[in-house]
């Protein structure tokens, strides 16, 4: 079986790049979009197994492409993750009523991101995972 | 404000001191000012609700109204107009009352000079407007700094976001073998990366606190648990400077009623100050137990640090406020854990002290109320003034049939589960309880309602029309099962009184709720 496909949408391109990075080394096939036009785009193209969404896009929200992503037969049962600077007081029951998998806040712990994809696509844990770093005991 | 005369609303109930003040005004000239007399207070409300009132001019003492009541009307019927009270000559301590509530001025009758009354009203409207206006200003300035610090910590995040990736990355080894020294620095950065993030995270916590908008979930938690955790994470902090960090409960504690994330988050900050004020080889504790009030538990955060002086034990929870320790030169951060903590004990009912002397090491002790179910419930049996009848616990278990994804979507959840079932109960008669403990993979709901076999059936009813109710997405995944469990106990015994009858309710209800969490984590075990 080939490689899961993820979908990266998010306007800063060192987010994109780091996300690659990460993903690859744990067997996913990349693509990325970086407003919220081409990232509809980009999923017709490329039928991604799980889209990172960000919040804040150039040419309409993260909420504007899920609601367009749902309207979409192919697309709309596409999970989707949300990874968002912006306030998860104000933005996490939102996102979950939008229909988004988890909501999780930049700067994600890599060990959480990793977690919530294998779990949102559904797989079993991957074995011999690279050392990874949490962010710590921060609680907020 | 208008253009043209000023609309002076006269309330007054003598024909004779009505007419001495129209006197006054009649010696302006006819276009500065625009008189209208009431003689009641009902009139006057009246007159202010259609609005266009520049000014009232209040005798306290009418048919319908007396005292400070007259003033608290005025105020109350056209918030912003300015009003000047009349009194008479032995009431001048009235009047300064009425300075306190809010009047912005007061003239006494029959000592009005010739001329005086116009100015005072001027004065009175200029001082009213000077002062809505550093109101407004102040209510701006506010805002602006909350959206202010809000921003810039959000954009702070996104860089952030980049360097913990990479850093993370060449760590890994992603970017290929780094070597022993290259590892040291990159580790380095990542510690000062991880600072960065908490505080940023306390700019946000303070600006939610500005704001009243912090989250506070009441349940009944448990502090040994938050302790554990606690000194389980901080324990590499604590070892890397040779700090020896333990933990001591005195004896069985009861839970606490608390938000178990904000407990964890109250020791955490206090653990972590601990270490960073101590200097290697000390010693950090925490310690517990129950307080004097067994209403209470006690929490306590030692150190053998460098001590704040006895001055500084108030001030040191205030935001921005540091000990100045002459003896280490590092990094702090921003000042806003103590501040953050105190938000968070008080937000919980409890309080937090500190007690110190330089040199001598810090103790900071946070009390938290005991989680009792008898207090939970006692408002539902006095509200409905019910002393006898049965009870029945209404139990709604929740489960997903894919695991729950996250602990956020669990909370999140759990927060709409809670929501649907308030909107079942009836308050005077059901209570709905915060979470009890945790049962396996299911979220278990209670309600204790003061009714019988039929009242529990139609509580279930309600439970299941709402659940229909709600849209698919919401329940997408999610089983619901909801029944009931009629407690034996009736709720008056004839030889007891009515707090010892609580008691005793309350006891059977914690021994059902035990016997469904414990039948839960048994079959889940299995």
């Amino acid at each position: 079986m080939g490689n899961k496909k993820i979908l990266i949408v998010d306007d800063d391109p060192d987010v994109r790049l780091g996300m690659h990075v990460r993903l690859k080394a744990n067997h996913y096939d990349t693509f990325f979009a970086a407003d919220a036009i081409s990232s509809i785009a980009e999923a017709l193209k490329h039928l991604p197994d799980l889209i990172i969404l960000d919040l804040g896009l150039p040419a309409g929200d993260g909420f504007v492409v899920m609601e367009r992503l749902q309207a979409i037969p192919g697309l709309a049962l596409i999970p989707i993750v949300i990874v968002s600077a912006r306030d998860a007081h104000a933005n996490k029951a939102r996102a979950v009523k939008a229909g988004a998998k988890a909501f999780l806040q930049k700067p994600v712990d890599t060990a959480e991101l990793l977690a919530v994809i294998r779990q949102a696509l559904g797989d079993p844990e991957h074995s011999g995972n690279p050392t990874i770093y949490d962010l710590g005991s921060s609680v907020s | 404000m208008s253009e043209g005369p000023l609309q002076v609303l006269l309330v007054e109930d003598s024909a004779g001191d009505a007419r001495l003040v129209r006197e006054m005004f009649s010696k302006e000239t006819p276009d500065s000012f625009e008189l209208t007399h009431v003689s009641r207070m009902s009139e006057a409300v009246l007159r202010l609700s259609k609005g266009g009132v520049d000014i009232v001019l209040l005798d306290t003492g009418l048919p319908d109204g007396q005292g400070l009541d007259t003033l608290r009307l005025a105020l109350a019927a056209a918030p912003g107009v300015p009003v000047i009270v009349l009194t008479g000559l032995a009431d001048e301590e009235l009047a300064a009352e009425a300075m306190k509530e809010g009047a912005q001025d007061y003239l006494i009758k029959g000592q009005i000079e010739n001329r005086a009354l116009p100015r005072a009203l001027r004065h009175a409207i200029e001082r009213n407007r000077l002062q809505t206006e550093t109101d407004l200003i102040r209510t701006h300035q506010m805002q602006f700094k909350d959206e202010f610090l809000s921003h810039v910590s959000h954009e702070l995040r996104s860089p952030l976001t980049a360097i913990y990736q990479f850093v993370t990355i060449v760590l890994d080894g992603l970017a290929g073998e780094i070597n022993l020294e290259q590892r040291e620095y990159m580790e380095i950065v990542l510690r000062n990366v991880k600072q960065l993030h908490s505080m940023i995270n306390d700019l946000l916590e303070v600006t939610r606190a500005q704001a009243g908008k912090l989250t506070i979930e009441l349940q009944c938690t448990s502090l040994s648990d938050a302790i554990v955790y606690t000194v389980n994470t901080l324990h590499g902090a604590a070892a890397a400077k040779e700090i020896a960090l333990s933990s001591d409960m005195d004896g069985w504690l009861p839970p606490v009623c608390a938000d178990p994330t904000r407990v964890r988050q109250i020791l955490i900050i206090l653990v972590d100050n601990a270490i960073k004020f101590t200097p290697p080889n000390g010693a950090v504790k925490v310690y517990a137990r129950v307080a004097e009030d067994p209403k209470f538990l006690v929490l306590e955060v030692s150190d053998s640090g460098c001590g704040i002086g006895p001055d500084m034990n108030e001030s040191i929870f205030e935001r921005l406020v540091q000990a100045s320790d002459p003896g280490s030169a590092g990094r702090k951060g921003l000042g806003l854990g103590l501040y953050i903590c105190r938000e968070l004990v008080s937000r919980q009912g409890g309080q937090i002290r500190a007690k110190s002397a330089p040199g001598h090491g810090s103790v900071f002790s946070v009390t938290l109320p005991v989680f009792s179910l008898r207090s939970l419930i006692a408002p539902a049996f006095r509200k409905g003034k019910r002393t006898e009848g049965p009870i029945t616990l209404v139990v709604t278990e929740i489960g997903s049939q894919t695991g729950w994804l996250s602990d956020e979507v669990r909370a999140e959840r759990s927060h709409g589960v809670c929501e649907l079932l308030q909107r079942c109960l009836l308050s005077d008669l059901d209570v709905l309880l915060p979470k009890m403990g945790s049962a396996g993979a299911a979220e278990l709901f209670f309600i204790v309602a003061i009714t019988d076999r039929s009242g529990g059936e139609a509580i279930i009813r309600r439970i299941r029309e709402q659940w229909e109710d709600v849209a698919c997405i919401d329940r997408a995944g999610l089983t619901c099962s909801t029944y009931y469990r009629p407690l034996k106990a009736i709720l008056r015994s004839p030889r007891e009184s009515a707090e010892e009858g609580l008691e005793r309710v309350a006891a059977g209800i914690q021994e059902l709720i035990n016997e469904e969490i414990s039948a839960r984590i048994t079959n889940h075990g299995q």
